[in-house]
């Protein structure tokens, strides 16, 4: 026992030492640099959008940097990001956060990807009041519980697909419609499902199908073979990047007919490219969209941004990366609006946010949420083997009229 | 025997110092420290029925998952109605007085320490019956189903998942909830190791490894082991719900797969962490724990992305080469360190013999 009890004394000593020399200290400001931290998916099941969300970071700090920086105090500063992967777990997700807070020494975040992840990191944020600009937290629930150091610059996710019911009302003449819908169990996607609820209350709609999904999502046969049978007058799926790609997959396959499709993630799963002409009329909530009229001078307009982020990552960029830019933007400003790096200070400039970026205009409501913002809806619509996601409401920017119904599968070449 | 336990005495008490001491020490890495505490009960309980009992259970991530949402629904249904709380995910919020917190966290734990017990023996009576893989894939299951259940319930969130009560603002010191969980781990990680060290000296523990080398035999001597089975299981059952409720409050946020019937990360973990400090022994789990535990925090993010494919390295070089454990191999090595005489011509014929 003698030995083993010094076995242990080894053991726990090299621990202690290797803690010590862990602990070697960070700054949130460094040198001539801003320290940011975010943990991000990179592996898991968000680990698509997690990387548009990363590059998102990547391309502003990048645009920022080379453009001057950030101007405090007359001094220039460049952004610099730390990032963990959280794993698409939110028990990694809080626990790397409370890394980055405390042994990393930043001082200020930037979200992760998806509504729980953030449910589960604002906590820890909160506590130690930090700032956090998150670009991928749309679930309602992070603004309603008074959090003072969150600020989100999307619509809360509850407002993605409500307009789309709207339309589906009108189209039926201002009768309620026949929603079946199926949403994948977290949090983002309850939300948008809470979105239709209130949306087909208030049209006197009815939901004859209210699926759930799992959250490994590749299959929802079950739900379009009940779709097949009840025919409903929209079919609403959300559910990631994975739910959209499994719905249009399994859509195909098993030609389910009906008149209007409504999903969310369409871009980000790069629809258009994947499936091509099988995914055309998939009517899909965006947060953003390259061709909007919104300009700022770092990126130009939303058609530039695109432009130079297939240059750099070599694919359209999905809404996911441009609001990730556009939190960098919103730091910068305030920042540069603070003219400090005291967290408080950048905190109130925050609230004070009132700026037009490539991505829309953002201002944050009392929640954090960003309220100068409206959602818009795309169609995918193809020309030949080519399609592309056309913007059809809001009409102020719609370049394409939206398409009802879809036709039926026979009828489809 | 009376000697031996004196120097017991001075590392326990150094243990118990340096414990105490950690936080302060290394104050930045207080949740990594309570992660740990947490993670060394999950393996020193797994281990009652996986090495011991040779019993390989992936179910004990069901009373984690259990103690967890319990002690959170308790804590915010002895003071405000809970449908409410997490309706529509968590849009009202109601704020727990510092009082009302302690209260609702102390019952919810009482709570979350007792309901998963009387689970596990219900369960436990039904299913360990099953030996072997039967076991194990039944187990298997039962944390999955359980997972998949919560996601359903919309009392405790469903989906969108279940934001526990936060930190009493009252309390200003932002290192107090740190503090605060960080003691309550190390508590349980007390209350755990006495007890299971309890059993080490038992009779019970020799029932446990009777069953787990001849369950047949076992019965034969006119040992009842379902009722054993079932007790160990129950014991295991308690610590886990325990630990499974701290780790609600610490997180913040429960999600019904990825945080709280976590079968795929925290379920293998506790098994792979047993395994690697060596299943059968009672300091093997803390070890293969700590290491765990210091591999993922130190290497995982130098890696980023690759972590789980280093996972999965360590897991094949510990089966292969260590398939008795840390412990195992120091064993071998060194028996007479482990307070086994060898019979040096004993030793020496058996070579002759190979």
């Amino acid at each position: 026992m003698n030995k083993i009890a010094k076995l242990f004394v080894t053991f726990i000593s090299a621990i202690t030492l290797a803690l010590v020399s862990f602990t070697s200290s960070f700054a949130k400001v460094e040198g001539e640099y801003i320290v940011l931290g975010s943990a991000i998916s990179l592996t898991g099941k968000y680990s698509s959008n997690g990387v548009h969300t990363q590059n998102g970071y990547n391309m502003a700090v990048e645009r920022i940097n080379k453009m001057g920086g950030v101007e405090v105090q007359g001094k220039k500063y460049k952004f610099e990001i730390i990032y963990y992967d959280d794993e698409s777990n939110p028990k990694r997700a809080a626990q790397l956060a409370e890394r980055l807070i405390k042994q990393d020494g930043v001082h200020y975040m930037l979200g992760p990807y998806s509504s729980g992840l953030t449910k589960a990191i604002a906590p820890v944020t909160e506590k130690y009041k930090i700032p956090m600009v998150e670009a991928n937290g749309a679930s309602r629930s992070l603004f309603t519980k008074g959090y003072k150091y969150l600020f989100a610059v999307l619509s809360p996710a509850n407002q993605y697909l409500e307009v789309a019911i709207d339309l589906a009302v009108e189209k039926n003449g201002g009768k309620g419609v026949k929603i079946a819908q199926a949403f994948e169990q977290d949090a983002f996607s309850q939300d948008v499902r809470l979105g239709i609820l209130d949306a087909a209350k208030r049209t006197g709609s009815e939901i004859i199908i209210d699926d759930k999904l799992p959250k490994e999502l590749n299959d929802m046969a079950a739900t379009l073979a009940k779709v097949k049978a009840v025919k409903p007058d929209v079919l609403v799926v959300s559910g990631h990047t994975k739910g959209a790609l499994t719905a249009i997959r399994q859509i195909s396959e098993m030609k389910v007919d009906v008149p209007m499709l409504a999903m969310t993630h369409c871009d980000a799963a790069k629809l258009s490219k994947q499936h091509g002409k099988k995914s055309e009329f998939a009517l899909c909530a965006s947060q953003w969209h390259k061709n909007l009229s919104y300009k700022d001078k770092f990126f130009g307009s939303g058609k530039k941004y695109a432009k130079d982020f297939q240059k750099e990552f070599g694919y359209d960029p999905p809404y996911q990366s441009a609001e990730s830019s556009a939190a960098l933007l919103v730091f910068k400003d305030a920042f540069e609006r603070a003219n400090s790096f005291d967290r408080d200070a950048v905190r109130d400039a925050l609230v004070d946010t009132e700026m037009q970026t490539f991505y829309g205009n953002i201002k944050f409501g009392p929640g954090g949420q960003n309220v100068a913002k409206p959602m818009i809806l795309f169609q995918v619509r193809c020309k030949g083997d080519d399609c592309e996601n056309r913007v059809v409401a809001p009409t102020k920017w719609a370049s394409d009229k939206f398409y009802h119904p879809i036709p039926k599968w026979s009828e489809r070449s | 025997m009376e000697k031996v336990k004196q120097k017991d005495l001075i590392l326990y008490s150094g243990l118990i110092i340096l414990g105490l001491a950690a936080p302060y020490l290394f104050s930045a890495f207080k949740v990594q420290l309570t992660y740990l505490c947490v993670l060394i009960v999950l393996a020193m309980t797994w281990n009652l029925q996986g090495g011991e009992m040779g019993y390989n259970t992936f179910g004990n991530i069901l009373f984690y998952g259990l103690g967890m949402y319990l002690t959170a629904s308790v804590q915010v249904g002895m003071f405000f109605p809970l449908a409410e709380w997490t309706e529509s995910g968590g849009e009202k919020t109601f704020v727990h007085t510092t009082a009302q917190y302690f209260q609702g966290i102390g019952v919810g734990l009482l709570v979350a320490a007792i309901i998963p017990t009387i689970i596990a023996g219900a369960i436990g009576y039904a299913i360990l019956g099953l030996r072997g893989h039967y076991f194990a894939i039944c187990t298997l299951g039962l944390g999955i189903a359980a997972g998949e259940i919560a996601g359903g319930i919309e009392i405790i969130g469903a989906g969108q998942g279940f934001t526990t009560p936060p930190f009493p603002a009252e309390i200003v010191d932002a290192e107090a909830r740190g503090k605060f969980f960080y003691f309550l781990s190390f508590v349980l990680l007390i209350g755990t190791f006495v007890f299971v060290k309890y059993i080490y000296g038992s009779r019970f523990r020799l029932i446990l490894n009777a069953i787990r080398d001849n369950e047949d035999k076992a019965e034969a001597m006119g040992i009842q082991t379902m009722k054993y089975k079932i007790v160990g299981w129950m014991c295991s059952a308690f610590f886990c719900g325990l630990a499974g409720g701290i780790m609600g409050g610490l997180i913040g946020y429960i999600d019904s797969t990825d945080v709280a019937f976590d079968g795929r990360e925290m379920g293998v973990f506790m098994v792979l962490m047993a395994i690697l400090g060596g299943k059968g022994t009672l300091w093997g789990p803390v070890i293969g724990a700590t290491l765990f535990h210091f591999f993922k925090e130190g290497l995982w993010t130098l890696i980023l992305g690759w972590q789980y494919v280093a996972l999965g390295v360590l897991i094949v070089v510990i089966v292969v080469y260590f398939p008795e454990g840390l412990m195992g191999w120091l064993r071998e090595k060194y028996p007479e360190r482990f307070g086994e005489v060898i019979d040096e011509k004993d030793r020496k014929a058996q070579v002759e013999l190979k």
